[in-house]
């Protein structure tokens, strides 16, 4: 990594004029050209349209960048971006390999090369596999340069090189200065103070709930947020007694409430069974049971689930199998490819989360209960399966921000072991497991089950799947909220979250200007380019539209009545789709502990349990058992809270193509390029739709001033009448982004430009996010052309319809053959 | 502005108030009107959601009569297992429909419909008579357990339909699509109850208990009678069916039009009218397109010297250079080499017809070790030797005796029971993807060969009549545009399959007993998986629908149509088909609009590639695993689609009319916005 002169001479010109672009690339600040080629093609993905695109490549000390020929001129004025469409972060590459006439060689930072390449193969940890291809007319000097340099470049992950690799995106003084001046979205909740949860109380309209900052200082639990959520009922002194009842004092917390009244909690395994007072056991059982009297339902975690090396194992099987390395020439043959991906597990276990899940949320919906996920530390699969059950049924956790709620809360807070899990410093492999991971898979199952119920889109799960494998997030760069607190107050350290949002927290120790300041994953304007981020939402609501939500507590349901007659305090075990009630599931009511049975309390009988079983096999009969449908009507609007149960057949586990299989090169080539299975056309003609909106919108008000107003008027007046009819209703559906757009899908009014220019957000506060109204047409270009019969492209030959031409994305028919078939078949 | 958002408002608006499409009729579960309307959309609800629904699903709700009273007015299914519950437990989309179809303004599926009504409330058929009914049968369902009811057989149904549940529960099973009957034995039911399992050709095994009585006639004889007709001495159904369809689909295929289409004739192809009255060779159409340059006794020759004499012809020429898709049968080489001079002249003229190259490649589909040990048999292969510039390929696709096992052990894995854990393994084992990959890969070679190689290809199998018919139908629809579209679909199955004689009264073995003949394969559902792969890898080529596809291999076991019968133009010609019986086109080309994929964009000369890595091909579970009810779709794409399309069209139509209120007001301001000003104007947003 030592530069050489002409190194530096390169980096020289990237320094002295800031975001100067060299041939085309944007360099953050700070960022050095060690070395480019030219006249170099890119292979791309199935997603990106496939065929090739020549351009320049870049190597600087913090990625490969790549720019193709014909793009447009950077703008020096925009904020940077750490990676363009096309780049790789050094520290996501996994392997180089080079391949040359008749061979292929793994490069490392001290192998030599004999031969000229041909190809360039990046491996990413990300499971991309992303290739370029040297032109004869790329210098061989070049070529060989930018391959050492790379080789020498990235960073193989070892402890140390995380913060190198820091330093290099974001050690500039001028890319500090400006993280520190980055404001947080605040469409999200980010679930960091008390206020946060109380917002989210009132959001699912839970009552007999209070925030406790009995844990302000992490002197209850280590691991546990400074604000939890506890029953109202229990004082803060009576709570910190039951701290010491459970494994690292993660007691039991509310995480959310079903409308119909079923509260959700997480805990930890019992732990210290020796229960001296009653009123030690008193305050035990309130805080079990909540705001429920009668019923509660400790669903057991950790044996139906996969543990965390179960899960690591089963993803490095996949990724061996998905990645397809050329350098090992290891391949899996075609008919054993169903059987060896069978063999992995990965699907078997997705379908088990998805399945407890699925059970957890018909038993929320089957009224007042309190569910209690257990688990032994509560901090892998009860963050999945709490997660994945609020995906299921709140559709609020469907839409962009409400997912990053969601995350927040049940993951970033809630303390799950990011840091560890990830294993980014590559120091710690016994304790790797990509828990989150697997949940994307599992929340990427329910969205293509049902495409049209989410807001967010398979891009913005493969965006947040990519992230991961960046060292740069505060986010994911800590186990619990304790360790992000303790480094940002600690500036020496090399993984100081500011986030931003520090001086909130700190106000005082905000300045240290020597300490990268890293920030959120959700920071996404920082990570993608505006078309990119634009596809992280439907560009049209969900449809149906869906109701909106009274303020939680619908409690419409008319199979509640069934578990009325449970014995008031009744705990039920649920594990492997059976209830029982054990002796010991509490360990003080059990029999040994002697204290407990004064109590009046008595043992659940098993009478109770064919109630809530029917509430399961209802659900194992028929994907839609039936519920609020005969209230609402056969016709009317979709209860929101109806969960979305997915299928679990065989057939129906998917594998998610999109994210494992985009790097499988040998598969890519010899196609059409206009075959493109991705993004489904609904997403496509969705996209048109938007565009044709913005281009109406344009039209009318560049004619505002002609007699045409007449029409533009009425629109405008229904965009508001929508916008106070949806915040009227309170809804929390979507807050604060949400009923403009719906408002303006729905009724079709495009917002007029005005809208446009508050949500594109002078003043972040009050922006909304830059969802459906401001669909980029530079991104969606690509596909828009498979629409091109339209009467819009029939009338207006020269239009955008038509792809870019340096894209190859319409090569004429016989300008596809890049390969012999037999080669690839 | 104002009347998009009408629009939108009052499709919402009907939603709660509308009826279904139930109409008021007789009775609560009848909803049979023959001018009842009905959308598109329900066809689509039908075929992937209502089709599999069946009796596991209790429902209380009082019955719904949409889409039962929709399936059983459309004779499409050969067996619907479905039950008219409440729309609770449809897909919600399903229900949501309701309320669009004023947007959609769809036009009511009028042909086909079974409207007759019997006085049991059996729907009927023109032309379809009822048989007998049977009282207190039971039917097994294999998901949720004994339902009992009454069975009634006509000529070309079963029709099962149960009161006892909470809701009404109806099966109704084409006779055509049985393979065989068996009695099975039934415990616990008494003494003279008999077990019957219908073994279906359509991956399903539905399966009854029925008491014997003196009264009663025999149900097995009777309905072995009239689901194997011709071993019964009776007609086909196809025979009696009496529907009056607007549209003929006999006019169809014009084989002269459709090589008019193509360009020919030309200077270097002719048609030849020696097979006129089938005596060059029986399996063969009567026009036929070969070389100009040929003497009639050559012909003849060379026909001597192909199996079957299925001689070299001309499936599919290339617009620009010329090069040929010949299809014909193995060499009649035997065990001693044989030569004949005249087919090797033969196929040197085939390759000096294209300019372009001096090589002909032939693809035989066969394992090259079968097709060595075809010799023995007085078989074999075009020796590489003895044919100069000749290129032989083996392309080792396995023979229909393969194909039959693999779809066999198909069913186990789908039906009745899924298992979940081994569910990949499963698949693999039975070795149908390997197949369909085998099948894709040989035809994009073929393609490739023609597009970028530029030299004509010569496809033969051992008769060509199977592999062939598939290597070729798949390769031209690659490499031709008009066969993507639903009309040139049609062409491309009356061209290559039904007029060059694949055999599909012995493949399919319509209205015969003899279930375990060895002559049965399922070569066309081979290849109706293969287009259906490509149409998910190209979802916007292809005109027609994942229903179409399903449509046409449903009709391919239903004996409702006279598509499919027969194993020769000549036997159809003798039976006079096309005058006594109706054609699955008629039917399908009456309603069109349910079978387009509404994304359809003509990729006029592009040739389509499919990725055949196994990586990239999926089982086609709606079609295969369809009966399994946990197997319903969630969300019909379709519907967001259709609901897109529409309001894409209407925010078209409004960008045109400001577009033009803008020119004809202001030239400045119209100016800024006006197409050539396009570029600008979408990346400021």
């Amino acid at each position: 990594m030592l530069p050489d002169i002409k190194e530096r001479m390169l980096s020289q010109s990237g320094v002295s004029a800031r975001s100067r672009d060299v041939l085309g690339l944007r360099c953050l600040p700070g960022e050095c050209v060690l070395q480019r080629a030219v006249m170099v093609r890119k292979k791309l993905s199935a997603r990106e349209g496939r065929g090739w695109v020549s351009g320049t490549l870049f190597c600087t000390h913090f990625r490969v960048a790549f720019v193709p020929q014909d793009s447009p001129k950077p703008d020096d004025n925009a904020d940077p971006v750490l990676l363009g469409d096309h780049d790789v972060a050094l520290a996501s590459i996994e392997k180089v390999v080079v391949v040359g006439p008749n061979r292929t060689k793994l490069v490392t930072p001290n192998s030599s090369l004999k031969f000229t390449p041909e190809e360039l193969v990046l491996y990413c940890r990300d499971l991309r596999v992303v290739c370029f291809l040297f032109d004869r007319l790329t210098p061989d000097a070049q070529v060989l340069e930018i391959t050492y340099t790379i080789a020498k470049t990235y960073q193989p992950p070892k402890p140390g090189s995380v913060l190198s690799f820091q330093n290099a995106a974001l050690g500039s003084v001028e890319m500090k200065q400006f993280l520190s001046n980055r404001r947080r979205n605040t469409d999200m909740n980010w679930f960091e103070s008390a206020s946060d949860w109380e917002q989210e109380l009132e959001r699912s309209g839970a009552s007999g709930w209070r925030v406790s900052s009995v844990n302000d200082r992490f002197e209850m639990s280590t691991s546990l947020p400074r604000s939890i959520v506890v029953p109202q009922k229990v004082l803060d002194t009576e709570l910190k007694k039951s701290f010491a009842h459970f494994n690292e004092g993660r007691i039991p917390r509310w995480c959310w409430r079903h409308p119909r009244g079923s509260d959700l909690l997480r805990m930890a395994s019992f732990q210290n069974n020796i229960y001296h007072e009653k009123d030690d056991i008193r305050n035990l059982e309130m805080i079990l049971f909540g705001c429920q009297s009668s019923l509660c339902v400790v669903v057991e975690l950790d044996e139906e689930l996969p543990s965390p090396a179960d899960i690591q194992l089963a993803h490095s099987r996949l990724r061996a199998l998905c990645l397809g390395d050329i350098s090992t020439s290891v391949s899996v043959p075609d008919d054993k490819w169903l059987s060896t991906l069978e063999s992995t597990h990965w699907l078997d276990y997705t379908r088990s989360c998805l399945r407890k899940a699925s059970e957890v949320a018909c038993l929320l919906r089957g009224g007042h209960l309190t569910v209690a996920l257990q688990e032994a530390d509560d901090r892998d699969m009860g963050c999945v399966v709490c997660s994945l059950v609020q995906v299921m049924c709140d559709p609020h956790c469907r839409t962009q921000s409400g997912f990053q709620s969601l995350v927040q809360k049940e993951w970033v807070m809630s303390g799950h072991r990011f840091y560890s899990r990830i294993n980014y410093h590559r120091d710690n492999d016994k304790e790797e497991a990509p828990v989150f991971l697997l949940f994307l898979d599992c929340v990427w199952q329910l969205l293509s089950q049902y495409p049209s119920r989410f807001q967010l889109t398979g891009d913005f799960l493969l965006a947040l799947h990519d992230s991961i494998h960046l060292p740069l997030f505060s986010s994911f760069l800590a186990n619990c909220q304790r360790e992000r607190c303790k480094r940002s107050q600690n500036p020496g350290q090399s993984y100081t979250p500011v986030n931003g949002w520090r001086d909130m927290l700190h106000p005082d120790s905000s300045s240290d200007p020597s300490d990268p300041p890293l920030p959120s994953v959700w920071d996404w304007s920082l990570q993608y380019s505006k078309h990119r981020r634009d596809r992280f939402t439907q560009p049209m609501p969900p449809i149906p539209p869906l109701q909106p939500l009274l303020n939680g507590n619908l409690n419409t349901n008319p199979d509640s009545h069934r578990l009325t007659d449970t014995v008031p305090g009744s705990v039920f075990l649920l594990s492997r789709g059976i209830f029982s009630c054990p002796v010991n599931l509490l360990p003080w009511r059990s029999g040994s502990s002697g204290v407990y049975k004064k109590s009046h309390r008595r043992a659940a009988s098993s009478e109770n349990v064919p109630g809530l079983e029917r509430l399961l096999k209802a659900w194992a009969l028929a994907e839609f058992p039936q519920g609020l449908t005969s209230s609402s009507g056969p016709q009317g609007p979709l209860d929101p809270y109806e969960p979305l149960l997915p299928l679990l057949m065989g057939p129906c586990m998917g594998l998610w193509r999109e994210c494992y299989l985009r790097g499988a090169l040998h598969a890519q080539a010899f196609s059409h390029p206009a075959s493109a299975n991705h993004p489904h056309p609904v997403e496509r003609l969705a996209r048109e739709v938007q565009q044709l909106k913005d281009k109406l919108e344009q039209m009318s008000t560049g004619t505002d001033l002609n007699p045409s107003t007449k029409m533009a008027e009425p629109r405008r007046t229904d965009t508001n009448t929508n916008l106070n009819q949806n915040t009227n209703n309170g809804t929390f559906l979507f807050p604060a982004s949400r009923p403009q757009s719906a408002g303006n899908s729905r009724a079709a009014p495009p917002p007029t430009s005005t809208n446009h220019q508050t949500s594109q957000g002078i003043h972040p506060a009050s922006a909304t996010p830059s969802r459906p109204g401001h669909r980029d047409n530079g991104g969606s270009n690509k596909h828009t052309f498979l629409f091109g019969h339209s009467s819009v492209a029939e009338a207006r030959p020269d239009q955008r319809y038509y792809p870019a031409p340096q894209n190859a994305k319409l090569p004429k028919s016989n300008g596809i053959q890049s390969a012999p078939p037999h080669d690839r078949l | 502005m104002e009347k998009q958002a009408g629009a939108a408002g009052a499709a919402e608006a009907a939603g709660p108030n509308r009826k279904p499409w139930g109409l008021p009729s007789s009775g609560p579960n009848t909803g049979e009107t023959p001018e009842s309307p009905t959308g598109s959309h329900v066809e689509w609800c039908k075929q992937l959601i209502a089709a599999t629904i069946s009796s596991q699903i209790s429902g209380s709700v009082p019955s719904d009569i949409n889409r039962d009273n929709k399936a059983r007015r459309r004779p499409d299914f050969m067996m619907n297992d479905r039950k008219p519950d409440g729309p609770s437990h449809l897909p919600r989309s399903c229900q949501s429909f309701h309320g669009k179809r004023s947007l959609q303004n769809l036009p009511a599926l009028r042909y086909g419909a079974q409207v007759t009504m019997s006085q049991n409330q059996v729907p009927l058929l023109p032309g379809e008579t009822v048989q007998t009914t049977v009282k207190d049968v039971m039917y097994i369902c294999p998901f949720s357990g004994l339902v009992n009811g009454t069975l009634t057989i006509t000529d070309y149904k079963l029709y099962f339909t149960s009161v006892e549940r909470e809701s009404p529960f109806i099966l109704d099973v084409n006779l055509g699509v049985i393979s065989r009957l068996e009695t099975i034995s039934v415990p616990n039911q008494g003494e003279n109850t008999k077990g019957l399992e219908l073994v279906c050709k359509d991956m399903r095994s539905p399966r009854f208990a029925y008491k014997t009585e003196e009264s009663n006639p025999d149900v097995v004889e009777l309905l072995a009678k009239h689901a194997f007709p011709l071993s019964h001495s009776l007609p086909l159904f196809a025979f009696l069916y009496k529907e009056q369809f607007p549209v003929d689909g006999w006019k169809v295929y014009d084989p002269t039009a459709e090589y008019r289409r193509q360009g020919l004739p030309n200077e270097s192809w002719t048609f030849s009218k020696m097979n006129s009255s089938y005596e060059l060779c029986d399996t063969y159409p009567s026009i036929l397109v070969i070389p100009t340059n040929i003497a009639e006794d050559d012909i003849k020759r060379v026909a001597v010297f192909r199996a079957k004499h299925r001689i070299p012809v001309l499936s599919w020429i290339h617009p620009e250079s010329q090069a040929t898709i010949i299809r014909c049968s193995q060499p009649l080489v035997g065990p001693s080499d044989r030569r004949c001079k005249e087919d090797e002249h033969y196929l040197q003229i085939i390759m000096d017809a294209n300019a372009q190259s001096h090589k002909l490649t032939i693809f035989d589909a066969r394992q090259s070790s079968v097709a060595v040990t075809n010799k023995a048999k007085d078989g074999g292969f075009e020796s590489e030797s003895f044919y100069p510039n000749v290129e032989l390929n083996f392309l080792e696709i396995p023979n229909i005796h393969v194909m039959r096992e693999s779809l066999r052990k198909m069913k186990d894995v789908v039906y009745p029971t899924i298992d979940e854990a081994h569910w990949h393994s499963a698949i693999d084992q039975t070795h149908w993807l390997e197949y369909i990959r085998l099948l894709l890969s040989g035809a994009a070679k073929v393609a490739d060969k023609l597009e970028s190689g530029k030299s004509s290809v010569v496809v033969h199998c051992s008769d060509g009549w199977d592999r062939t018919a598939q290597l070729t139908s798949l390769a031209m629809l690659m490499l031709d545009s008009h066969y993507r579209t639903l009309r040139g679909f049609q062409v491309l199955v009356e061209k290559e399959w039904i007029s060059f004689g694949h055999k599909f009264a012995a493949r399919v073995g319509h209205g015969d007993e003899n279930h375990a003949n060895s002559e049965r394969s399922p070569l066309f559902v081979q290849f109706i998986d293969c287009v259906w792969q490509m149409t998910r890898q190209f979802p916007a080529a292809f005109e027609f629908n994942e229903l179409f596809l399903i449509t046409v291999l449903d009709h391919l076991y239903s004996c409702l149509f006279g598509t499919f019968l027969y194993n020769s133009e000549q036997e159809r010609a003798a039976k006079e088909v096309q005058t006594q019986t109706v054609s699955l086109w008629s039917y399908i080309n009456s309603q069109v609009e349910d079978f387009t994929n509404p994304f359809y964009v003509d990729y006029e000369h592009h040739v389509l590639y499919p990725l055949v890595s196994s990586r990239h091909l999926e089982l086609w579970t709606a079609y295969y695993a369809r009966w399994n009810p946990r197997m319903r779709p969630q969300v019909p794409v379709h519907q967001t689609l259709k609901e897109l399309l529409l309001l894409r069209g209407e925010l078209q139509r409004r960008v045109d009319e400001l577009q033009r209120d803008a020119t004809s007001h202001s030239l400045t301001s119209s100016s800024e916005h006006s197409p050539a000003h396009s570029t600008p104007l979408h990346s400021a947003v």
